[in-house]
């Protein structure tokens, strides 16, 4: 067991959707032995294939569980599992408990990897699909981040922050623009690159701004309060991994948590619930960031960097960036309609933005 | 005098895995170890014991990866061992807690790259590191540059000590010794009758590989048989291909000029590349420390087109071994300054012998050492730094307690600074006649050295060890080498990127299909707000996962 590497695995038509490779299985069941409860029935309910990790459902005796298998660097993953043992022990949060090992440990590594067992909660369901849901889920946003404050990670674990990255990201976006260019220039005489060669002048300079402003901005002075005094995003909040439970909203899925000011996560909630609308509705972006205000009061210097990290060319940066893998495939008609639909979108992004810029300067 | 040397927490000694860090202290070994007692503390490898003795130097390894790992491993390891002084690498996060571990150590600090800029090492930390090390040592005059502008009070203790190369390994490709491999390279490449560029380096949006292959149109209207080698070892890794690699790969698939990509290239095989090219391209936009790869070429008698960026230009000297990219950003200017040697065959000839030339006259390993125990000596002599009886009267709280307690030492540590204020005077007195002195002393050495070198007595011993060494490190590269092909040759059979393409393309046009046939109802209904189940709903259908997710998903 001990020489056994986890490696990102293959699927394909031939492959079922929950299809682990035998060698995980087995090391699966080596590190339930490490546990006391007694699992009546195993059952894979995700799977990151193109990453190597999973998560099975166990019925055991002391309940339902969950195991985890956890893709990124066993120093990495040390940093989550010490923010969720410390948001559930010391902060109460709604947050799966971590079930401990025999030997009292959170975790066990095995082929390389980071393995542990959560409470499975239950029932957890999706919040409604309307502003309501939208409200709750970034009520619980705020809960969130106001109770992952104060967190030390163990000394073994690597410290995951994003806290002074937000320039060197908003670098990227600017260079992969760059990338876009490029790409649809080799790639002319496919359908979708003369659209890109359109639009892609103005999401750059888009970013570019976003970036000017960032350096204006009252960032800087903000890093300087350190990670840990602003606590921890979630990075991967949404409408899955926030739901109604017992005693209220559940965090799931924390594997990702970083240092980073928290508004980063709003600001992706945001954004991406006016990308499903196709349209940036002024109604729902003040009422979402004023249901996380009353969790985590925002400050006029927050607010700024949220509407700053909103200016950002988000959605083409992230639906656009899978050019660079086979350009060939990506370039079709499809995506040339996808741009027109960020397009259309963003027409409705500017004028939303100016109305809201300055509710928290009254 | 016992020395211990401390590596980085990332790359193993002897450079199994390449790195300049790593090559730099394989390189000087030979010579430093035939004049002191010399322990070499670095991280463990699968390929190397934990413990050996080897030409008389010790060798501990032990677990690293993260620097808090590995930094408890170096000062338990100091807490057991004493040393007069200790040689730290390019971890000036390492001092304080070596410090701590050893108030009476001297300790030379080798920095080869910015790791003193703030979002590196916090400034409070920085002050009490300067005034605990005896001497800094960078890689080229730009890494010193940038301290003394961050730090002014380093100055007098900084100096420059230009990295080296193994000039009997790096050879021209008419060298007796590498013709053969020149040719049976070039032969299994198809690059026989072209003129081949060489790029040799990480492929990273730093090293800024992707603007030579944008200067290829250009250049292929004016050349004919030109060919690119890209050697680096991510480009057809399965494992993690970035984002820019697929960049670059898209790109190089659409040029008329063949893009060569060596894959992983073991570190003891390097040489033979730079033997099959005629032209030595580095392309680096960021403000790079001096990339090894000058040397190397350089030893190899290539001609340099290098970027003005960092410290890469030191060692060119326009128009005589190479020609230096103002504005790397712009690929043109890479397309023009190729052209201006490529175009004049006997100045690029004449640049790969000067080359080759200055290589064996300034960057030979010898002279590195040298300069290193100059260095050495300065910080035995050097007044000892101030802090230390502080320190060991709360070393045994350090021995015993985890690293967030030896961050409360370094701020008592930063508090008890007043105390050393006219010990730093007198300390830069002494240093900055130090300086002068040994700035001659280094004057008059080298002109010795340069007359004497061949028959140095040191040189042959020096030899035999690094044959010996190379011998052993073949072995080990060709095992490495093989597996590695081993496990690239599987993954590339199974070409998962392709099947993640096929996939995310079907669930693109999956998404876009379901997206169009609801758009105009979505945005009644979400206006109406009456429906509330509508658009969001219709949008879990786009992604199969998501939802599958979120009807399972859990900790």
């Amino acid at each position: 067991m001990d020489n056994i590497v986890i490696i990102p695995w293959e699927v394909d038509e031939l492959t079922h959707e929950f299809f682990v490779p035998d060698y995980i299985n087995t090391l699966a069941a080596e590190v339930l032995k490490h546990y006391s409860f007694q699992v009546k029935s195993v059952q894979v309910v995700t799977t990151k294939p193109d990453k190597g990790g999973a998560i099975w459902k166990l019925e055991t005796n002391a309940g339902p569980k969950s195991l985890k298998l956890l893709h990124r660097r066993p120093t990495r993953s040390m940093f989550s599992l010490g923010a969720q043992k410390y948001l559930v022990e010391v902060q109460k949060a709604r947050v799966p408990g971590i079930v401990q090992t025999n030997n009292g440990q959170e975790y066990i590594e095995a082929g390389g990897k980071l393995w542990f067992v959560a409470e499975w909660i239950e029932p957890l369901a999706p919040v409604t699909k309307d502003l309501e849901g939208a409200k709750q889920l970034c009520y619980a946003l705020g809960e969130f981040h106001q109770l992952s404050k104060g967190y030390i990670p163990p000394s073994q674990a690597e410290i995951a922050s994003r806290l002074a990255k937000w320039p060197k990201s908003y670098g990227k976006v600017i260079t992969k623009m760059d990338w876009f260019r490029n790409i649809a220039r080799a790639y002319k005489e496919m359908p979708a690159s003369q659209s890109i060669l359109n639009v892609v002048d103005t999401f750059q300079e888009q970013a570019r701004k976003s970036l000017a402003d960032l350096n204006q901005s009252s960032y800087l002075s903000l890093v300087e309060q350190g990670n840990k005094s602003w606590g921890l995003v979630h990075q991967d909040y949404g409408w899955s991994n926030g739901q109604m439970g017992p005693n209220g909203m559940w965090i799931i899925d924390l594997d990702g948590v970083a240092y980073d000011l928290p508004i980063r996560d709003l600001r992706k909630l945001i954004s991406g619930t006016m990308a499903d609308l196709y349209n940036w509705d002024v109604t729902w972006i003040r009422e979402m960031i004023r249901a996380y205000h009353e969790a985590s009061p925002l400050t006029p210097e927050l607010y700024e960097l949220l509407m700053i990290d909103f200016s950002l060319p988000n959605e083409f940066y992230k639906n656009i960036k899978e050019v660079v893998y086979e350009p060939e495939l990506f370039l079709n008609e499809t995506t040339t309609q996808l741009i027109q639909t960020i397009v259309d979108t963003d027409q409705s992004k500017w004028p939303a933005l100016n109305e809201i810029q300055h509710d928290w300067r009254k | 005098m016992k020395i211990l040397m401390v590596c980085t927490e990332k790359l193993p000694v002897p450079p199994v895995l390449g790195g300049a860090i790593q090559t730099y202290i394989s390189g000087t070994l030979p010579i430093l170890s035939k004049f002191h007692d010399v322990t070499v503390i670095g991280i463990s490898h699968p390929s190397l014991p934990d413990k050996e003795i080897m030409n008389g130097i010790q060798f501990v390894r032990v677990p690293g990866n993260v620097l808090e790992i590995y930094r408890e491993e170096v000062v338990q390891f100091i807490q057991n061992n004493s040393f007069d002084l200790i040689h730290i690498f390019n971890r000036p996060r390492l001092v304080m807690p070596i410090r701590g571990a050893a108030p009476n150590a001297k300790i030379t600090l080798s920095m080869h790259n910015d790791m003193f800029n703030i979002e590196k090492i916090d400034p409070t930390e920085a002050t009490s590191v300067l005034k605990e090390v005896s001497n800094i040592v960078t890689v080229s005059d730009y890494v010193g540059n940038v301290i003394r502008t961050l730090y002014p009070e380093s100055a007098p203790n900084i100096r420059t000590i230009y990295s080296g190369v193994d000039t009997e390994r790096f050879l021209p490709g008419n060298h007796p010794k590498m013709r053969e491999i020149r040719n049976s390279i070039r032969k299994q490449h198809g690059l026989e009758n072209k003129t081949v560029l060489l790029f040799a380096g990480r492929l990273s949006v730093n090293k800024g590989v992707d603007r030579l292959i944008q200067a290829l149109p250009q250049l292929s209207t004016k050349f004919k048989d030109l060919a690119l080698v890209v050697m680096g070892s991510k480009w057809f890794s399965q494992d993690e291909v970035t984002d820019y690699v697929a960049y670059i790969k898209a790109l190089a698939k659409r040029q008329s000029i063949p893009v060569v990509a060596t894959g992983f290239v073991s570190p003891s095989e390097i040489q033979k590349w730079f033997a099959a090219a005629d032209l030595f391209v580095c392309t680096s936009l960021w403000q790079e420390p001096l990339a090894r790869v000058h040397y190397e070429a350089m030893a190899a008698g290539l001609p340099i087109v290098t970027t003005a960026r960092g410290g890469n230009a030191e060692v060119i000297i326009q128009n005589e071994n190479g020609l230096v990219v103002e504005n790397p950003e712009d690929p043109s200017c890479f397309a023009e300054k190729i052209t201006t040697i490529l175009s004049d065959k006997s100045l690029m000839k004449r640049m790969g012998i000067r080359g080759r030339e200055l290589a064996v006259a300034n960057y030979e390993w010898n002279r590195v050492a040298n300069e290193i125990l100059e260095v050495w000596h300065q910080a035995i002599e050097a007044p000892s730094t101030n802090i230390h009886n502080e320190l060991e009267s709360i070393q045994t709280q350090l021995t015993n307690e985890t690293h967030s307690e030896t961050l409360e030492v370094y701020q008592k540590v930063e508090l008890d600074n007043e105390f050393s204020k006219q010990d730093m005077l007198d300390k830069e007195d002494m240093v900055d006649k130090k300086n002068k002195k040994d700035k001659k002393d280094k004057n008059d050495k080298v002109d010795k050295k340069d007359k004497k070198d061949k028959n140095d007595k040191v040189d042959k011993e020096d030899k035999k060890d690094k044959n010996d060494k190379v011998d052993k490190e073949d072995k080990k590269d060709k095992k490495d080498k093989k597996d590695k092909v081993d496990k690239e040759d599987k993954k590339d059979k199974k070409d998962r990127v392709d099947m993640k393409d096929k996939k995310d393309e079907k669930d693109r046009v999956d998404k876009k299909d379901k997206k169009d046939k609801k758009d105009k109802k979505d945005k009644v209904d979400m206006k109406d707000k009456k429906s509330k189940k509508d658009s969001v709903d219709k949008k879990d259908k786009k992604d199969k996962k998501e939802k599958k997710e979120k009807n399972n998903k859990q900790k």
